[in-house]
């Protein structure tokens, strides 16, 4: 039986199982006997790209082991806090989205490539830390900001996304009625960091939310999620509208069903 | 016998065939895809396992209360002795027309979804023209029920004889309380199948499960489903049939009394024109559903303006051919009674208009109630409850408006004692336009469920985004319709409630003469009696005379104890029905957590899960929670009755129209606006699905469900077959009475 690897986002954490990713995510969010509920979002790693030594996997496959009755294992976890940091982007095979009641879509790594677009950005950070933060930077420039070494605030590796903002983008005080649609609590606070990121002083970043206290609404992701360090930045394309339409009906239901923030 | 009444069987037949028609045209369109097929036999399945329930427990409340009426008819000499079979084919017949139209709704849904596959317009047409299955027989076998009993009735009953015409009249008033039991059953059991359903799969499925609408890992979703035919077709079919006899019958008995004396010609020709309008707009109704059709990408208004073109079609051709028909027949008052049928159809349109305005996303109210989502589930409850109270103004004042113009169109503009019951029959006819395009109005209501399933078996069959757009479209259109169908079933309610009240004296009169007939005199509260022998100045009593030697009035204890009694009926009514919800979901909610919890591989779909079970708990509880509410409808008339004699009853009859009629409305206005708003939020407003709001929304749309499917329209049937009992036991009212 073939063990896999996942770095879940949610929490951070680096996980053996012997499940597929779709079950696994199936696992993941809604639990085995009894009920949970909770979107997953997790990486499938290379462990051939692991850099040596920077996990102990020496006896992950015994501690994968089937149970007696033959079921796979469900999860075995080898580390928590501070592992994204020492899993390279490279290792990162794919993106599992799963949505709360256990639909799972995954994207694959493609090079970042700009979308030429100067405007304000919202993004949610999902690991090592958590906020969602509102800036004037594109996303390989937020990465590079955020792992710069040299800021008195940095990260060694981020995961993100970014979330969609409308007419907001361009204009704070956008009185577009469909900026009241969009699906975010506070619409006036968020209205009030976007015109300090325009106004303000050279400032890039503006903290939206502390810390996420639900679940994202996959349907507001703009593009891609990403994973950066100081080195670069790889994207996970989301599949667009009709795609996801044609091809992940029964993901986009649940997707779209889901209670979140 | 006049000419003009074989139009009726005529229309009668004309109509069980298209219906028949209709049906085989469906049932040559292919369902689909095997999933298709299966999940359709699922819902067929479930429907069956239910109506078979339901039928056995009328089965034996029918044959009970025609054991009664046997009793009171044929040992006791209280009634006429046709009443407990008039009874009985009421009852069957309302059944079988519940049966027929939800037989063809489960075999029409999976075959909209495949013709929805082909082009929106197929689509359409094979829904609508399913609906139109359902009015037709509705339509058909009213009539024929109808016209088979004045047929028999007059074999022995001369109708040369005006006491005679009057008599017939007023039997064939009591098969409407055999209609109003199978109703009662129908739209009450129907109501709470479907909400403990609705609510049951919403609570775990969506909330607690996430999962989405219409996915077949959800244990509730073929009772979900189940529950849409059995509430929404069977229950409304069986609720517009008992409406529909019952203004035909009660303007006829209106005519009987109102040209009383006034030659046997003319006095069955004001029995009869009700009659022939009905036949006249089943006739209509058949035309109009061909003129529904649509063209591939049309937009929701246009798929509106598309039935509306049946519908309105229908009703301006009543409209203009009426006034030639009634001419031809030689109505007496020609104008005045065309003026108030024309009433009647403007009622019936207003009230539709209305109910739309206050539950359809496209308008304000809605809209409103959307926006406070907001805030929190708290203010969304408070602004559903508003609008909806604010709702029940514009159908109120259509009706009273329009039982005054109909009244004094019926009475040739006139308010004296005399022309009473002339006006009454004005607004009997003002009923029977309102319902004279049954036909085409409620294939429109039973359209709405028959897309709502389509659009459920075009999700769980996966089929591709653009089938599922027309079908949701489709159902779109359904939620509009169902709407005004609502508030067009509530409106017509109202009128056949103040109908019915005014037959029911005519019933009293009845009852009198039995007891002359037993060689009794008769003591009015009054103190006045009549004596044996004197049937003919009994029945040359006019209304306001009778009223009087009642003591009818305001002031009288036993009135106001009656309107209050009616009152509160109408509230502890709805009480206990949204409680049996609340009691049922229970079950549900336990009974879809334990699937979850015991049958591994439902959310991975790798295991079904138990559908019948789901159905099963549903049905029970319908049929449990259903017997209370039915034993309190049908105790009330006869206690009050016992109790306080005839001016009990009517202030009975009268507190619970009034307000079985605001509360039934604002219930169902709100929760078709709570519906809907939720609907407004997941086209994408104030966050759509998943937001805060949306989440706020679904909540209001939840304590919406028994609002506007479960307690609402079950007051209509509360009013009516109160009405309807009172008028049946009228006899025993008049015999017997303590105060």
């Amino acid at each position: 039986m073939t063990t896999h690897l996942y770095l879940s986002l949610i929490p951070e954490a680096l996980i053996a199982s012997g499940l597929t990713p779709e079950e696994f995510g199936l696992y993941y969010a809604i639990g085995n006997a009894k009920r949970a509920r909770g979107q997953a979002v997790f990486f499938s790693v290379d462990r051939g790209a692991l850099p040596p030594g920077a996990f102990d996997l020496s006896d992950v496959e015994a501690r994968t082991s089937p149970h007696p009755d033959g079921h796979p294992k469900n999860s075995v976890y080898l580390s928590i806090y501070r592992v994204l940091e020492f899993i390279p982007r490279e290792a990162l095979t794919a993106l599992h989205l799963t949505t709360d009641d256990g639909r799972t879509l995954t994207l694959l790594p493609r090079p970042y490539e700009p979308d030429g677009e100067q405007r304000a950005r919202m993004y949610q950070e999902f690991c090592p830390v958590n906020p969602r933060v509102v800036s004037n930077l594109d996303p390989a420039a937020f990465t590079a900001f955020i792992t710069d070494t040299s800021q008195p605030v940095h990260v060694p590796r981020i995961a993100f996304t970014e979330l969609t903002l409308g007419t907001l983008r361009g204009d704070p005080d956008s009185a577009d009625p469909d900026v009241e649609d969009l699906p975010y609590p506070n619409i006036g606070h968020l209205r009030d960091c976007l015109r300090e990121l325009a106004t303000g002083p050279a400032k890039p970043t503006k903290t939206v939310l502390r810390q996420m206290t639900q679940e994202v609404l996959f349907r507001t992701v703009r593009r891609a999620f990403y994973v950066g360090d100081s080195t670069g930045l790889t994207a996970f394309p989301m599949p667009d509208r009709d795609a996801l339409e044609r091809e992940h009906l029964a993901w986009w239901r649940s997707a779209q069903s889901a209670f979140g923030h | 016998m006049p000419a003009w009444f074989w139009l009726v069987p005529l229309a009668s037949v004309l109509a069980l065939g298209a219906a028949y028609f209709f049906f085989s045209q469906m049932m040559k369109e292919s369902e689909g895809t095997e999933t298709m097929a299966r999940i359709a036999a699922h819902v067929r399945a479930g429907a069956l396992a239910y109506l078979k329930q339901q039928y056995k427990v009328v089965g034996i409340v029918l044959a009970s209360l025609t054991a009664i009426f046997c009793v009171l008819a044929y040992v006791l000499h209280m009634q006429n002795p046709w009443v407990p079979f008039a009874f009985l084919t009421g009852g069957l017949f309302s059944g079988l027309a519940g049966f027929i139209g939800m037989r063809t709704a489960t075999f029409a849904s999976a075959r909209t979804a495949n013709a929805a596959r082909e082009s929106l317009n197929h689509g359409l047409r094979v829904a609508f023209r399913s609906g139109a299955v359902m009015g037709l027989t509705v339509v058909g076998l009213g009539l024929l029920d109808i016209a088979v009993w004045f047929f028999v009735l007059t074999r022995f009953y001369s109708i040369d004889d005006a006491h005679h015409v009057v008599i017939v009249t007023t039997t064939m008033l009591t098969f409407g309380m055999g209609a109003a039991v199978q109703s009662l059953f129908a739209r009450v059991g129907g109501g709470i199948f479907t909400k403990a359903a609705d609510v049951g799969a919403d609570l775990v499925g969506k909330i607690e499960a996430g999962i989405p609408e219409d996915d077949p890992r959800n244990p509730a979703t073929i009772a979900d489903n189940v529950g849409d035919n059995v509430g929404d077709v069977a229950g409304m079919g069986a609720d517009l049939y008992e409406s529909y006899v019952g203004v035909i019958l009660a303007s006829a008995a209106l005519g009987a009394a109102a040209y009383f004396g006034a030659g046997a010609e003319v006095q069955l020709t004001a029995v009869v024109a009700p009659m022939v309008i009905g036949a006249l707009g089943t006739l209509l109704s058949v035309v109009g559903v061909f003129f529904v059709r649509t063209r591939e990408g049309a937009s929701a208004q246009q798929l509106l303006a598309s039935l509306g073109r049946g519908v309105n079609g229908s009703a301006v051709l009543i409209a203009l051919l009426s006034l030639a028909v009634l001419s031809l027949m030689g109505v007496p008052n020609l104008w005045g009674v065309w003026t108030a049928l024309v009433v009647g159809l403007l009622v019936g349109i207003t009230i539709g208009r209305a109910a739309e305005h206050f539950t359809s996303q496209g308008y304000a109210p809605t809209q409103r109630i959307a926006g406070s989502s907001k805030t929190g589930p708290a203010t969304v409850i408070i602004s559903g409850l508003g609008e909806g109270m604010l709702s029940v103004a514009v159908p109120v004042a259509a009706v009273g408006i329009g039982t005054s113009l109909a009244y004094f169109a019926g009475s040739g503009w006139q308010f004296t004692t005399d022309t009473m019951n002339l006006g009454l029959y004005g607004i009997g006819m003002a009923a029977v336009g309102m319902l004279s395009t049954l036909g085409i109005t409620l294939a429109t209501d039973a359209y709405g469920p028959i897309a709502d399933n389509a659009g459920g078996n075009a999700e769980m069959s996966g089929l591709p985004p653009e089938v599922r757009e027309r079908t949701d479209a489709l159902d779109a259109l359904g939620n509009t319709t169902a709407a005004t169908g609502k508030g067009f079933a509530i409106g017509s309610a109202a009128l056949t409630g103040i109908a019915l009240l005014a037959s029911y004296i005519e019933e009293v009169k009845i009852g009198i003469s039995h007891v002359l007939d037993r060689g009794n005199e008769f003591f009015f509260p009054d103190g006045s009696s009549v004596v044996p022998g004197s049937g003919d100045a009994l029945q040359e009593l006019g209304l306001m005379e009778m009223m009087a030697r009642f003591e009818v009035v305001l002031v009288n204890p036993k009135v106001i104890v009656g309107m209050f009694t009616g009152a509160m009926l109408a509230f502890v009514f709805s009480g206990i029905t949204m409680k049996a919800v609340g009691r049922a979901a229970g079950q549900m909610v336990d009974e879809v957590r334990r699937q979850f919890r015991e049958i591994p591989g439902i959310m991975a779909g790798t295991s079904d899960p138990d559908y019948a079970r789901c159905v099963e708990i549903s049905t029970r509880a319908a049929q449990r929670e259903m017997m209370v509410p039915s034993i309190l409808a049908i105790a009330a008339p006869v206690l009050i009755g016992v109790l306080f004699g005839v001016p009990g009853v009517l202030g009975l009859l009268a507190g619970a129209a009034v307000t079985g009629f605001s509360l039934s409305m604002f219930m169902a206005n709100a929760g078709g606006a709570w519906d809907n708003a939720k609907k407004y939020i997941e086209e994408g407003h104030h966050g759509g699905k998943g937001s805060a709001a949306h989440r706020a929304a679904v909540i209001g749309d939840t304590v919406g469900d028994p609002f506007k499917d479960t307690a609402g329209p079950g007051l209509n049937i509360l009013v009516k077959l109160m009405s309807m009992e009172a008028i049946v036991v009228a006899g025993v009212t008049v015999a017997i009475h303590l105060v």
